[in-house]
């Protein structure tokens, strides 16, 4: 299949440590890739290099062809590259509604009455479990709905890849089950897709490629059967001496 | 669909500027006192100069502590074109604006790229160097005095205050329209999070650059038409004072919302002309008050009303 986007060398240091180091990878059209590493392994700061709110101090980044590091945070979403964030970035004063509608009226959202922006930001909040609660204030949703609300937001962008940053910290069980169909829904609708996530138990059910950051270094990338056998990755999470990465 | 108890929320508010448009139309009808008529003229000209930060400070969230400099590049800019060259007062006023608009052009391109309280200094020096330009040039500026003998933009009083009306009704109204359409939105969303609004496909310096020179503009107009109104254009035009009474006259109103602003500029422009019966304790009752708005209102006048009112409507038609 096509490729999509293609990470070259991709390198970011923070003053003399570095956070993603010569990192390169490839991610084809309708792949859904996840990507784990304990804390500070520059997961984030990858997510961050990808969508343009950090510069990278080497490497390339390939999307669709065209090398984008360099643009603008908007101008990359606006070429099909949207993202959602770690800890949720709503809106608190505007309605669910008026959150997903600024997206409608971005230059790929493509809506340029309110009337329009409205109906397709309603269909999405629809379409994430969000009927009904449209007119809420942000600030008064609970965090499994701003969730909810931040993939809406990034849909709204009519993205071709979705970079998604742990979407499930702070879930629940039952909300994890009831958003984990939802991604998988929008990798069969045809989005590419990559996942930051520690509930490695969730993600290994919902991708069927992994990719593993340590210290900022690409140490494995392979299937989730792969990975659970692959000795550094399970160092790298339970340090040496660990034997199993079942009960992660 | 949603939406419709928001939109009866702005009917309302509309109906309530109309009220307000209509009361003011009858004040040279009614109130013959020529120094309350000029005082309302006065009223009318700050409603644009609030009204304009809001759509900047209110909507992006980004604390400008230099308006003056808006205010007094347009009324200094009107006045010398009309005293050293006779330009017409209704030429001078769209000129005062374009030149405050440049302003906001040159000024803001340095100054967004900076956040918080180093922006609003940033605002606040910018502001602060024309003030002293105008006493460095002051063979050509007037100095401290100022200028004296600007050409008046209507001969009579009740001309004047139809004047002021209409520019303030259009000004106002194209500033409340601009916040209430999708750019006021998106303005917004930059208030709450510039970060999620740039993934959210928003070229936030763009929108902040464009609010910066619309601000600049309106409030020039109004800066300009000020020195016709007093026939005198001085220094107190740029001072810190009014970038500071613009901020009050805001925040008491209920910053963010265009109508609290307006509706503070006109209370506070009366409670203090009110205030001269105790003229020694002018300024502490003055003071006094804002503070206590501040902590008791601290939302604004305008949102805590709304509020009141909405939930009133709430518990009516709960019981």
């Amino acid at each position: 299949m096509e490729v999509i986007l293609e990470v070259q060398e991709l390198t970011k240091y923070f003053g003399g440590l570095a956070a993603v180091r010569n990192v390169s990878f490839v991610l084809r059209q309708g792949e859904m890739l996840g990507i784990i590493g304990p804390n500070g392994a520059g997961k984030t700061t990858l997510f961050n290099l990808l969508t343009g709110f950090l510069k990278p101090n080497g490497g390339k980044i390939i999307f669709r062809g065209e090398n984008i590091v360099g643009l603008k945070p908007w101008t990359i979403v606006n070429q099909g590259l949207a993202r959602t964030f770690q800890i949720v970035r709503p809106f608190h004063q505007l309605t669910g509604l008026e959150n997903v509608v600024i997206s409608c009226l971005s230059p790929r959202g493509a809506e340029r009455a309110k009337k329009g922006a409205e109906e397709k930001a309603w269909k999405l909040l629809k379409s994430v479990g969000l009927a009904g609660k449209e007119r809420m204030l942000a600030k008064d949703l609970p965090h499994g709905d701003l969730k909810r609300l931040e993939l809406a937001r990034a849909l709204a962008t009519d993205p071709e890849l979705l970079l998604l940053d742990e979407p499930f910290a702070g879930l629940g069980l039952q909300e994890i089950y009831s958003l984990s169909p939802l991604i998988q829904r929008l990798s069969q609708e045809g989005h590419s897709i990559i996942i930051i996530e520690h509930k490695l138990r969730e993600l290994m059910k919902l991708v069927k490629r992994v990719m593993t950051l340590h210290f900022g270094e690409k140490i494995a990338d392979g299937t989730p059967d792969e990975l659970s056998r692959d000795q550094r990755v399970v160092e790298a999470y339970l340090g040496k001496g660990g034997r199993t990465f079942a009960n992660v | 669909m949603p939406g419709q108890e928001n939109r009866s929320i702005f009917t309302s508010e509309r109906i309530g500027l109309l009220i307000a448009l209509a009361i003011l139309s009858a004040v040279p009808l009614f109130i013959k006192d020529r120094a309350i008529v000029e005082l309302i003229i006065l009223a009318n000209i700050y409603a644009v100069y609030v009204a304009s930060w809001d759509i900047l400070c209110g909507y992006t969230g980004q604390v400008n502590f230099g308006h003056a400099l808006f205010v007094g590049g347009g009324a200094y800019a009107a006045a010398l074109l009309n005293f050293y060259f006779k330009t017409p007062p209704w030429v001078t006023i769209f000129i005062g604006g374009g030149i405050a608009a440049i302003f906001g052009l040159i000024i803001g391109t340095p100054c967004l790229r900076l956040r918080g309280p180093y922006f609003a200094l940033a605002t606040f020096a910018a502001a602060a160097v024309p003030y002293g330009l105008t006493d460095v040039y002051w063979e050509i500026t007037g100095g401290l005095d100022g200028l004296y003998g600007i050409s008046p933009i209507w001969p009579t009083l009740a001309g004047r205050y139809y004047f002021s009306l209409l520019l303030t009704a259009l000004c106002c109204g194209l500033i409340y329209a601009g916040g209430r359409s999708n750019k006021g939105l998106i303005l917004k969303s930059i208030r709450e999070d510039e970060i999620g609004a740039m993934a959210s496909g928003i070229n936030t310096t763009r929108y902040k650059l464009v609010t910066f020179i619309v601000s600049g503009f309106f409030a020039g107009v109004a800066g300009a038409f000020y020195s016709h109104n007093q026939l005198h254009v001085g220094p107190e035009t740029l001072s810190i004072n009014l970038s500071i009474l613009v901020i009050i006259m805001s925040v008491v109103g209920g910053i963010g919302t265009i109508t609290g602003p307006i509706c503070g500029a006109y209370l506070l422009t009366i409670f203090n002309e009110m205030l001269r019966e105790w003229e020694e304790l002018r300024l502490l009752i003055y003071t006094a008050t804002v503070v206590l708005m501040l902590i008791f209102v601290p939302k604004g006048i305008v949102p805590a009303l709304s509020e009141g009112i909405s939930q009133l409507f709430k518990k009516r038609k709960g019981g």
